[in-house]
């Protein structure tokens, strides 16, 4: 909770810098159009906090997102409903996913190797199959889940929502959560214990390809384009926003709402650092120099408490 | 409660170190920014977007622009893209601009869907959008400012390749080496490459070959090349990439100055060529005219002195520029050798 206190902390002198720099930037309106931009960091980044808790990594959320897209870019342009390109698009993401679950779960292979390499062959399979030729020209009601709005609020935000509540339930409330930081915490002791590790394994990759999948479909709505270089080195700030929500890269540690404020964050310091300097440059040193304070931070807490 | 006072602390601690880093680098600009708020009736802010922020050549246009705003004194100009390129966060600088009611916003899209999405959102707020050094969809933009038409670029790597071979009639088999097979401007210049190419009828075309923007596939397709047709007198390297690439395949094969090459790239990519022989003439445009003109249009179209329809715009000291429907026009190919070419730096 200490480290969610800090993290929320930073969030507020962000928001009360942001408002004495630039009143227009914490404008509702304003607000509310920029958090389109967060959203694919923010989906995969629910996958990514139980992955970690667990133990593991996965480094190809961006190329499966990529393989999605032109999935459904290239069954859009066959003439396929697009709601069935959309569900194959999501379910080749969960496929994806699925393959880095059998790897780690019952070959064993260690997650950060696994999914390195199908970093690099789902982003091939993506360029191949879509020769790197770009799909657009969705219709309006297809760009709708984007770039829509409901009572002001896009649809995005609304999908993230209920993403957020059943990942925050699911990870502190079921069997399920508690095997995550069962396993994350000690492997060895929960496979003695009972826990069905290879299947808790299994299942949690396979999610993050699924919401790697509907990241890719969400893309695709919000700026009409289906390509096979969407979403690169995306894998990298997700983990960024997971860590420095307080999850520990080391297993068992880390919580929904930390994930949540690390990803809002890394948002808001993006946004207000292009909105007022204007420099891409300056976004990625204010992110780093963040996520290191707040790891000799977490050091620190943890230290102490020890 | 000791504890928490200590990570309290650090907090403190990494809000400073944040707050210092951001004034280290950024204190110039902010500064900039209370001086803008001053005067900020008659303003007229510009937003020129690199296609990515860092590139030699986008830096070089940049200068231009700056040159031309301090010239207009009215002008604030931000330039701004993303330092890896990524079409996604371009868009996402074009929407953070249009809340902010800048005035234009010159893209110079990497991806035109992707921005050219953000750019019909930005055209519904208000703010005028035009393309620069690439064009998107013309739904998307007002202006396009060309730095050639493919004409201009076909024509002059074929006049240029013509006249490096020399003789009243040049004679040979020459070949090119485009990015990728769908590449939209490549295909466009190649378009007009083979209608000049009438002009010489002893010059033949016997390959045209995708390098698929990668330097090491455009060196072994020129190995290939010189392997395949041993009597190449000329190659064409049509991108950035590809003509570095030919350039150095050619070197290494021993055949400087029997197989010609020429194409378009920054000088400073093929300096050392140019010197060692292997390439007589570089065609490109003057980048720093291109930022200029890019800068003075905007301008322009925000004081409201440029208007769909126009036929012409000042240009300052470029003189008149003709505007071609929604094209204005750079049309100045330059084209470097190696007497020309350590005078420019980009």
């Amino acid at each position: 909770m200490l480290h969610e206190g800090v993290i929320a902390l930073l969030l507020i002198l962000v928001m009360v810098l942001a408002a004495w720099l630039e009143p227009g930037f914490i404008s509702v309106g304003a607000q509310l159009e920029l958090s389109t931009h967060a959203f694919e960091l923010a989906l995969l980044a629910l996958p990514m906090t139980f992955i970690i808790i667990a133990g593991g990594i996965d480094l190809s959320a961006g190329s499966t997102m990529a393989l999605a897209s032109v999935t459904l870019g290239l069954l859009h342009q066959a003439g396929t409903p697009l709601w069935l390109a959309s569900a194959a698009a999501v379910s080749v993401g969960a496929a994806a996913g699925a393959v880095n679950g059998i790897f780690v779960s019952a070959v064993r292979i260690h997650p950060l190797i696994v999914t390195l390499a199908t970093l690099a062959a789902y982003r091939g399979l993506a360029e191949g199959i879509s020769l790197g030729r770009p799909v657009s020209g969705f219709p309006e009601g297809f760009q709708w889940i984007g770039a829509g709005t409901v009572l002001g609020v896009p649809v995005p935000v609304l999908v993230l929502i209920v993403a957020v509540m059943v990942a925050g339930v699911v990870l502190s409330r079921t069997v399920a959560g508690h095997w995550v930081y069962t396993i994350g915490g000690n492997e060895l002791a929960a496979r003695h214990c009972g826990v069905p590790v290879g299947r808790v394994q299994f299942g949690l990759y396979t999610l993050s390809g699924m919401a790697a999948g509907l990241a890719g479909v969400v893309f695709a709505a919000r700026r009409n384009t289906a390509k096979a270089d969407i979403g690169a080195g995306i894998e990298l700030e997700v983990i960024t926003a997971v860590v420095l929500g307080g999850v520990s890269i080391f297993g068992g540690r880390g919580t929904i709402t930390g994930t949540v404020l690390g990803v809002a964050l890394i948002h808001e310091l993006r946004e207000l650092v292009g909105w007022h300097w204007r420099r891409d440059e300056l976004i990625l040193i204010v992110i780093g120099v963040i996520l290191v304070g707040s790891v000799l931070l977490n050091n620190l807490a943890s230290r102490r408490r020890a | 409660m000791k504890s928490s006072a200590g990570v309290w602390c650090a907090a403190l601690g990494v809000i400073a170190a944040v707050a210092i880093t951001a004034a280290a680098v950024a204190g110039g600009v902010s500064g900039h920014e209370g001086a803008r708020a001053e005067t900020a009736a008659k303003k007229i802010t510009i937003c020129l977007l690199p296609k990515k922020k860092g590139l030699p050549y986008f830096t070089t246009c940049a200068k231009g622009a700056e040159e031309a705003a301090k010239e207009l004194g009215n002008v604030e100009l931000i330039y701004d893209g993303p330092t890896d390129g990524s079409p996604e966060k371009a868009a996402g600088m074009v929407d953070r601009w249009a809340l902010q009611k800048v005035d234009v916003i010159a893209v110079s899209p990497n991806d035109p869907e992707v921005l050219g999405q953000a750019m019909k959102k930005a055209r519904q707020k208000g703010v005028h959008i035009i393309t620069w050094d690439a064009d998107a969809a013309p739904d998307a933009r007002e202006f396009m400012v060309n730095q050639a038409t493919g004409r201009d670029i076909g024509y002059a790597l074929v006049d240029t390749m013509a006249k490096d071979i020399g003789g009243a009639e040049p004679e040979g088999e020459v070949a090119i080496i485009t990015a990728t097979l769908t590449a939209a401007n490549q295909n466009e210049w190649i378009k007009h490459m083979k209608e000049r190419l009438g002009k010489y009828p002893k010059l033949t075309l016997v390959a045209v070959k995708p390098s698929n923007e990668d330097q090491r596939l455009a060196f072994q397709v020129t190995q290939d090349l010189l392997k395949a047709h041993p009597k190449l007198k000329g190659i064409f390297g049509i991108s950035s990439v590809a003509f570095p690439g030919a350039a150095e395949a050619v070197k290494q094969s021993g055949r400087s100055g029997a197989v010609l090459v020429t194409g378009l790239a920054t000088p400073n990519d093929m300096k050392a060529y140019v010197h060692d022989g292997t390439v007589r003439s570089v065609v490109l445009w003057n980048t720093g005219d291109l930022g200029y003109l890019t800068v003075r249009a905007a301008a322009a179209l925000a004081s409201g002195t440029l208007k769909a329809g126009d036929h012409e715009l000042d240009a300052g000291r470029l003189g008149t520029k003709k505007i071609e429907g929604d094209q204005i026009l750079l049309g100045q190919i330059l084209v470097f050798t190696k007497d020309n070419i350590d005078d420019f730096d980009f």
